[in-house]
Parts: C-alpha cells; structure tokens; sequence
C-alpha cells in the first residue's frame, strides 16, 4: 500500500474507484484511468474494494425487468386524466359568480353606480395622498352595505375557487409533457 | 436563439410578404374604421385607430409663417366618405393608427418576449395544450372578476386604499404579459397551420401581434376580438403563475 504501485496512491485511488466504475474517469481523464488500471493491478486492497463496488452495477443489470401488464397504461391515463365532474363545475361555477356580478351591479345602482365608484376611488386617493403630506383631512371611509361587503367576498373566493379548478383542467397531459 | 430556427430563403419570402401584407390590412382596416365612424367601438374607436381629422382644421396660413403645416398633408389626402354616417377617408390616419397603436403593440410583445423567454414559452405551451384557449379566456374573465371585488373591497377600506392603484398596475402588466403570449401563439400557429415554416420566434410573434391588431380594428367586431384577446393573456398568465414552472403548487408551504 505504500509502494504506490502504478505511481498512484491508495488514498487517492479508493477516492477514484467509483469514477472509474462509472466510466467517468477515462472520458475526463484517460492518462488517470490507465495509472488507476496499473494501479489495481498490483494492489490486492484496492483491488477488493473495486470488486465490490464492480458487483452492484453488474447484479443489477442482470436483474430481469418484469414485463407490464397491457392494461398499465390505460390505467395511468384514466388515473391522471382530469375528473369529468371538475370540467363540468368549472361551467356551472359561472352561474354562481353570475349571479353575484348581477347583483352587485344592481346594489351599486348600475354601471354608473360603479363608474361613481371607481372616480370616487381616484378622488380618495388623492385626498389621502394629501394627507400624507399633511396638506388635507383623511378622506372619509365609504359607507358600504355588509350585504355589498358579504357579496363581494363571496365572489372573490367563489373566483379564487374558479381558478384553482380551472388551473388543475388546464394542466399539460402527459401525452403534451412528452411532446414538449 | 437556436440555430435550427434559421429560415430558409422561400420560408422567408414567405414571412415577408404575410407580414406586409398584414401591415397593409391594418391599415385598410383603420380606413374602415375611421370612414364607418366605428358607432359600435365608440371611444375605443378613437382610443385604437385615432381621431378622424376635421375638415377645415387649418384654412389659412398664419401671416409671416414660413413653416411647414403639419396637417396639410394629412387634409390633402382625406376624402369624404360616401357611406352613412359620413366621415372623412383618412388613408394616413389610418397609417398613423399602424404606426403608432400598431407599432407599440409589436414592441411591448417583443419585449415581453426578450425579457422574459422561458415563462412566456411556459405560457404558450399551455395555451397550445388541448383546451387551452377556451380554459384562458374563461380564466381570464373570472380573474377579472377576482380582481374588480378586491378592487371594491380595498375602496371600503381607509388603509389599503393606496394598494388599489398598485393592484390595478399589476394586472395591466400580467394582461400585457398575456397579450404578448397571445401573440407568439398566433405566431406559431402560422407557422404550422399554414405550412410557413419554421422562423425566429420574434418574426413569429411580430406576426402574430400584427394579426391581434387587424383583428382589433375590424369595424363592430374589433371590441370583441380586443376583449377575448386580453381576457386569454390575463387568464393563462394567471393560470401558470406568470409562466412558472411549478405553477400554482403549495408544496414549499407544506413542509
């Protein structure tokens, strides 16, 4: 161990061994794979330890690949294919959201309702960014119906809801993974 | 990008000629718009192709000025039209709408495109997957329904007030983002459906953004293209988390 046999020490080539198992040495270092080749040669320790570690690739690639059953493939697809009853909610859950859209606009009185509103919205941010240079009063807070409030949450969690199940539908299958 | 998109000298020609002749279309149908008067566009009449010029703007020249009048030009070339309701036939306002609405279009999407390549191929991939339109436009239209009640709801507070405008920045930009999408999808499209050929993603999106133009300035129908079009950006973009790879996954959150 100590002689150094192919001009390599053992620390060094226990260190290599699984490159060199690999393959990888003598692609990246060919010069090394052979000094590594003299080397096992005429150590018997490292020599062992390359033996153990030659085993394991070689059992495994003699291991027999059991062969699939024909329905394997149709029973994955079914399982990652998206639920028919998700597809038909995605429709149904505009009708919901519909609903809500319809009667926050009667609430607010019609589009020109919302038109006021979304002007009132600029005006109060003006008004407030005064403030915050101490040039104006705080803009007072709207008064908003709770039913107004409970609808728009409503929606917003109906659409978040929407979205997540529209996310899933539109998921790449794996036929388009592949492709892609 | 890659070499293998290196078009050859027909594939070319071929590109070449649908985009001029795209440019051409847009402009005829920013003529159409501005002679039709749009009833149906209204406002985004005016805010896509531009102001019909007036007749009579500019009658004399200014006492001592030698300086070119602007709108000459513009008055010599405007015919009046012979359809009901009658206004002018502007072919170079309808150049200006090319030039200008046209052109910004094609240079937001190529940007988006530059800047951000692989969410954007994200993005498209999911909008070529089976379904995938109809997913994004419905998608959008309820993002855009997400988005008005947390706009209303952040206008009943005091505090979060302020977050409206930066609410509302974010889903121009997302939208914009998708509108480019949109484009190099249209791109592609051409390329496979009508046999172009394979050219630089940026040619394939230049055309498609020209296509989402034309199609916005179709007289009456143009409101609807411009609403499908953004409602298919604003959904898929927001369906794949701005063209993520992990997408909508909470798995980091669960550990």
């Amino acid at each position: 161990m100590t002689d150094q046999p192919g001009d390599l020490a053992c620390a060094r080539a226990r260190v290599l061994i699984e490159a060199y198992v690999d393959g990888d040495l003598a692609r990246t270092d060919p010069d090394l794979a052979a000094r590594m080749k003299v080397h096992l040669a005429d150590c018997d320790d490292c020599r062992k330890q390359y033996q153990q570690a030659v085993s394991l690739p070689f059992r495994l690639k003699a291991l027999r690949a059991p062969q699939p059953p024909p329905s394997l493939l149709t029973n994955v697809m079914h399982a990652v294919r998206p639920e028919r009853g998700e597809s038909r909610r995605a429709w149904a859950l505009l009708i919901p959201e519909a609903a809500l859209v319809a009667f926050i606009v009667w609430y607010l009185s019609g589009l020109d309702g919302l038109a006021s509103v979304a002007s009132g919205t600029v005006s109060d941010l003006q008004v407030l960014l005064n403030w915050g240079v101490g040039a104006a009063q705080p803009p007072s807070i709207p008064v908003a119906d709770v039913f107004l409030l409970a609808a728009l949450i409503a929606l917003a969690i109906t659409a978040a809801y929407h979205l997540a199940i529209l996310s899933r539908l539109s998921a790449p299958t794996l036929r388009e993974h592949r492709r892609a | 990008m890659s070499e293998s998109v290196e078009p050859s000298r027909p594939t070319r020609w071929r590109w070449v000629i649908a985009i001029v002749a795209l440019g051409v279309i847009g402009v005829l149908l920013a003529i159409a718009d501005i002679a039709l008067n749009a009833p149906w566009l209204g406002p985004v009449s005016d805010i896509v192709v531009g102001p019909p010029v007036t007749f009579g703007a500019v009658k004399e020249r200014l006492p001592g000025s030698d300086r070119f009048e602007r709108t000459k030009p513009v008055q010599t070339f405007t015919f009046v039209s012979p359809f009901k309701p009658r206004a002018p036939i502007s072919p170079l306002q309808g150049l200006r709408a090319l030039l200008s609405n046209g052109a910004a279009l094609i240079f937001i999407a190529l940007a988006v495109l530059v800047v951000f390549p692989n969410q954007a191929r994200i993005a498209v991939q999911r909008l070529e997957s089976s379904g995938g339109p109809i997913i994004a436009v419905v998608a959008g239209v309820v993002t855009a329904l997400l988005v008005i009640a947390a706009l209303l709801l952040l206008r009943f507070t005091l505090i979060f007030l302020v977050l409206v405008p930066v609410l509302a920045a974010v889903v121009l930009a997302i939208a914009l983002f998708g509108i480019a999408c949109v484009t190099l999808a249209i791109g592609r499209l051409m390329q496979t459906r009508l046999r172009f050929g394979s050219v630089h993603p940026l040619i394939a999106a230049l055309a498609g953004a020209l296509v989402v133009f034309d199609l916005v300035l179709i007289p009456y129908a143009g409101i609807v293209a411009l609403a499908v079009v953004t409602f298919a950006g604003l959904g898929i973009v927001t369906l794949t988390r701005f063209g993520s790879a992990s997408g909508w996954s909470f798995r980091d959150l669960n550990w």
